[in-house]
């Protein structure tokens, strides 16, 4: 029997779940089975990371641990070679802790994990992987165990390339579409989750994991997208055309379908699992473009790398990294997920940096310069928060943060493109990530009743209490005091205790002559795919 | 490991590879992975990772068969992988 089900919903917020569970929609109760569960379970807000972007925030979930121990904060990572910036690919290999997975399963627990990011290539798990993330093309190869593959490609309807990682259509996220396009957009996006459903429906009904976790992530796409038609703040029915009511129609629709998901997955867990919902982040909406390393230039502390007027340079232009002049940057920011500040210290390989001497200064200098960016529109500040690495990821893995993570006042994230001006109002509000996510929880010994604010590394606690497991005394979550009903408490006492399996602390793309070699082939690859230019 | 069974080798870790692809093409050694077998950049490099991996994790620096004159080459032949890989586990 399945003891914990863990459903991922990426970006899920109550911001849009609110008014399709209690009615207050236009087209009424959307979301049914799910407002039974908060009507009958726990719900509250989850606090996401302190930066809330989808790698770092599951890998909390999957860890039980911040960033600044697991070392994972964006898609992306970069090495500072002084003349030039290596952008790489975070992977399974770049987290430094043990994950829920791997500690269930060493005390004997079955597990099996579905789409969740950064876990490619895949571990050693006692049951079943596979990663998100991902291209069709090689799911064979990160699926655990392989034969895994073959079992889940006998499905009714199993088609890889539905269900995985598609990075052209992935890379239109920001793109402004007119109503017919994003329609077809959000179409496209609909079979995604029905496959990751299909298959963790399957693998529950014939494993019956101890542990079954899925993220379905169709939410975080279409609210990046079509935000401007869910918020109650920006939909106008009366002021929507046509082509808009039909793009919310069909939002709503794949909200309907979610619905039925959760009730199937619900239904099939049974009365004695304890079921799960948690999201890595909220939504909001970004009504702002802020161009951040356009400011910094402003500043004096970057240089772009000269036009030369080819089509090469038009799309480093265009890409999504830091194109620069790297031997006169002394702050960049290298993507626009990261929404981070790196501040380059002076060393024999980067002798323009800013002297370790005047750190403090620059950044304290640097940190009063964000803080003064305004909007010109409005007068207002753009950047509500500057956190220092040491404040928002302390821990072992803090110096791969970025120096300064910027909080914008929209929640937005930045552009890195070299455009100007530096802050601009988008056409229409683009959905962005907000802190709070979601909680939900329902099962034996869950008490009804809407808690206080959790943080997200809180879920892993409450899981590995839910599956009987101590919780590790490296966690940085707990079990919240009025989750359970004083019964269960009495017969299933939460008890903290052990470690989670020692790791080398380092990550495993850093440091000797293999790994070297293993840089170069991301390197190659991330050539390869356009991601930097020759 | 002599080189006709590298070259087997090589040839079986491709034909895996490309086990989920739909594709109808038969592979031969002149068979080009970019212009036949339909890959895309990150499936070059996906290859030479699967490749190793079959050949017990070996490191084989395929940045050296990936790479002539300072640009990335546009296209290969399952041959000039199985000469690459041949000529570097004799070495």
């Amino acid at each position: 029997m399945t003891q914990t089900f863990l459903l991922g919903l990426d970006g899920a917020s109550y911001t849009v779940l609110r008014p399709l569970i209690d009615g207050s929609a236009d087209e009424g109760v959307v979301m049914p089975y799910l407002a039974g569960l908060v009507a009958d379970g726990y719900s509250a807000t989850l606090r996401s990371t302190a930066h809330p972007l989808t790698p770092p925030a599951w890998t909390s979930v999957c860890t039980g641990r911040t960033p600044g121990h697991h070392g994972i904060y964006d898609f992306v990572r970069f090495e500072d070679m002084g003349d030039d910036i290596y952008f790489t690919l975070y992977d399974s290999r770049d987290i430094r802790c043990e994950t829920l997975w791997q500690i269930a399963g060493r005390a004997g627990k079955t597990v099996a994990s579905l789409n969740f990011p950064m876990m490619a290539p895949p571990q050693e798990v006692n049951g079943a992987l596979v990663p998100g993330f991902v291209s069709w093309k090689h799911l064979r190869r990160n699926t655990w165990p392989r034969e895994l593959y073959d079992r889940i490609k006998t499905l009714d309807g199993f088609d890889p390339r539905e269900m995985s990682w598609d990075f052209e259509r992935e890379s239109q996220i920001g793109d402004v579409m007119p109503d017919d396009e994003l329609h077809d957009w959000v179409e496209k996006h609909l079979p995604r989750d029905h496959q990751w459903f299909n298959i963790g429906l399957h693998l529950l009904r014939e494993d019956n994991p101890d542990l079954m976790a899925l993220m379905l992530d169709g939410t975080d796409k279409i609210q990046h997208q079509a935000w401007h038609v869910l918020d109650p703040r920006y939909w106008n029915p009366s002021e929507a055309s046509h082509g808009r009511k039909k793009v919310r129609a069909l939002v709503l629709d794949y909200f309907r379908g979610l619905d039925g998901y959760i009730r199937e997955l619900h239904q099939a867990a049974g009365p004695d699992c304890q079921f799960v919902i948690v999201s890595d982040h909220g939504f909001t909406g970004a009504e702002k473009v802020v161009r951040i390393n356009k400011y910094l230039e402003s500043l004096g502390v970057l240089a772009w790398r000269a036009h030369d007027g080819s089509e090469a340079a038009r799309r480093r232009d265009l890409a999504n990294f830091a194109n620069l002049d790297w031997t006169r940057t002394r702050a960049y920011c290298p993507t626009p997920s990261s929404n981070g500040v790196v501040i380059r210290v002076k060393s024999d390989k980067n002798p323009g940096g800013v002297d370790p001497a005047e750190y403090e200064s620059f950044r304290a200098g640097l940190i009063a310069e964000l803080l003064a960016l305004r909007d010109p529109e409005t007068g207002e500040a753009v950047i509500r928060e500057v956190l220092k690495r040491e404040d928002a990821f302390p821990g072992p893995a803090m110096g791969q943060a970025p120096d300064l993570t910027l909080v914008l006042s929209d929640h937005g994230f930045v552009s890195v493109r070299n455009l100007a001006p530096a802050v601009v109002t988008r056409p229409v509000p683009m959905g962005t990530h907000h802190p709070d996510g979601i909680f939900i929880m329902t099962g034996p010994g869950v008490r009804r009743a809407q808690g206080a604010v959790l943080s997200i590394v809180d879920t892993t606690a409450i899981v590995a209490h839910g599956l009987g497991l101590d919780i590790p005394a490296d966690f940085e979550g707990r079990v919240p005091d009025d989750l359970f009903d004083g019964a269960w408490l009495t017969e299933h006492p939460v008890r903290i205790g052990g470690q989670t399996a020692a790791q080398d602390g380092t990550p495993a793309h850093d440091g000797d002559e293999a790994d070297e070699d293993q840089r170069e082939e991301v390197l190659a690859q991330l050539r390869l795919l356009g991601y930097l230019e020759d | 490991m002599d080189a006709a069974k590298v070259r087997a080798l090589v040839q079986a870790t491709l034909e895996e590879f490309i086990e989920d692809w739909g594709l109808e093409a038969e592979i031969k050694p002149e068979t080009r992975i970019v212009e036949d077998l339909e890959f895309d950049s990150i499936d070059v490099i996906q290859l030479t990772v699967a490749i190793e991996s079959a050949l017990g994790g070996r490191k084989l620096g395929f940045q050296d068969l990936l790479m002539r004159d300072g640009r990335y080459i546009d296209d290969l032949s399952l041959r000039e992988v199985q000469d690459f890989v041949a000529a570097k586990i004799a070495a």
